[in-house]
């Protein structure tokens, strides 16, 4: 090799390198699985106030965060309420709301959940929640896809 | 006995006085480290400046950690485990490639430059 290629070419070597190694640490971190928090199991179900069965939920179910002084929770609920018909399980939690509006909201526009956890924040903190609504599909413990913002048919249909 | 309940008073105003500055000092801790946390829904702004629901959701519940006796370092390694390294203004990870890698292809340049010129003024 020509003696004045040695250095450009250890530095492309090195740039490589460089690249490789962060390509490499970027797949490990989504790669990486998260699990459902078991603060969702933790908490008593609003209405019969038991902890949720996890056994009962079966592989696939689905969390929803959801508040009434949401508008955009509000657009979702029709699906929800057609997963609902499916068969699918919709764990609802309710995020910083007032106990009378949440009632007032489910009582007017129905119920698709199959539990309703009510929450202070802090399962919304350990679910990494930005806002209202969020939905998480989860399978065997595992968060399989997370929707930030309101759900569309595209999101749901390969579950219906 | 006048003289002893001075020194009763006098101890129970130190204790009023150190009991509020260790108290203030926690708060100033909190905001200076709100500050370094990114409002995920807002633009540019920290959960310090930002009225959002997760901004103050976050500010709650890092007050709960930070008063059951965690530290603010223990804290944001939690942080950033669950809403990963953009949560924060000072990322833990170093950035030397980032940094780095423009000098090193400046560098890389610079030599081939070099070497070019020798080369045509041999010729």
């Amino acid at each position: 090799m020509k003696k004045n290629l040695i250095i450009p070419v250890m530095g492309v070597v090195v740039l490589a390198v460089c690249v490789l190694f962060y390509l490499n640490q970027t797949t490990d971190r989504n790669n990486k699985q998260e699990e459902i928090s078991n603060l969702v199991f933790e908490t008593p179900d609003f209405y019969d106030n038991e902890f949720i069965d996890e056994k009962a939920m079966g592989e696939f179910y689905v969390v929803n965060f959801f508040a009434s002084w949401c508008k955009p929770c509000l657009a979702e609920h029709p699906l929800l309420m057609e997963m609902k018909k499916q068969g699918i399980k919709i764990i609802g939690v309710n995020f910083r709301d007032d106990e009378e509006n949440f009632k007032e909201w489910i009582k007017e526009h129905g119920n698709p959940f199959e539990h309703i956890l009510r929450d202070d924040g802090t399962i919304a903190y350990e679910m990494g929640l930005i806002g209202v609504p969020e939905t998480y599909f989860i399978k065997n413990k595992i968060i399989q896809k997370k929707i930030q913002g309101p759900l569309f048919y595209e999101d749901i249909e390969q579950y219906l | 006995m006048k003289i002893s309940s001075n020194i009763y008073k006098l101890i129970i105003i130190f204790i009023t006085i150190h009991v509020s500055a260790i108290s203030f000092a926690g708060v100033n801790e909190l905001s200076d480290y709100f500050k370094t946390i990114r409002c995920l829904v807002c633009e540019g702004q920290s959960i310090q400046e930002s009225d959002t629901e997760f901004a103050i959701n976050l500010k709650e519940q890092i007050q709960k950690k930070y008063n059951s006796g965690m530290t603010v370092n223990e804290i944001d390694v939690e942080l950033v485990k669950i809403y990963g390294e953009e949560i924060s203004f000072n990322p833990q990870k170093n950035h030397y490639l980032l940094w780095g890698t423009p000098l090193i292809i400046l560098f890389i340049i610079f030599i081939f430059i070099r070497n070019k010129i020798k080369f045509f003024k041999k010729t």
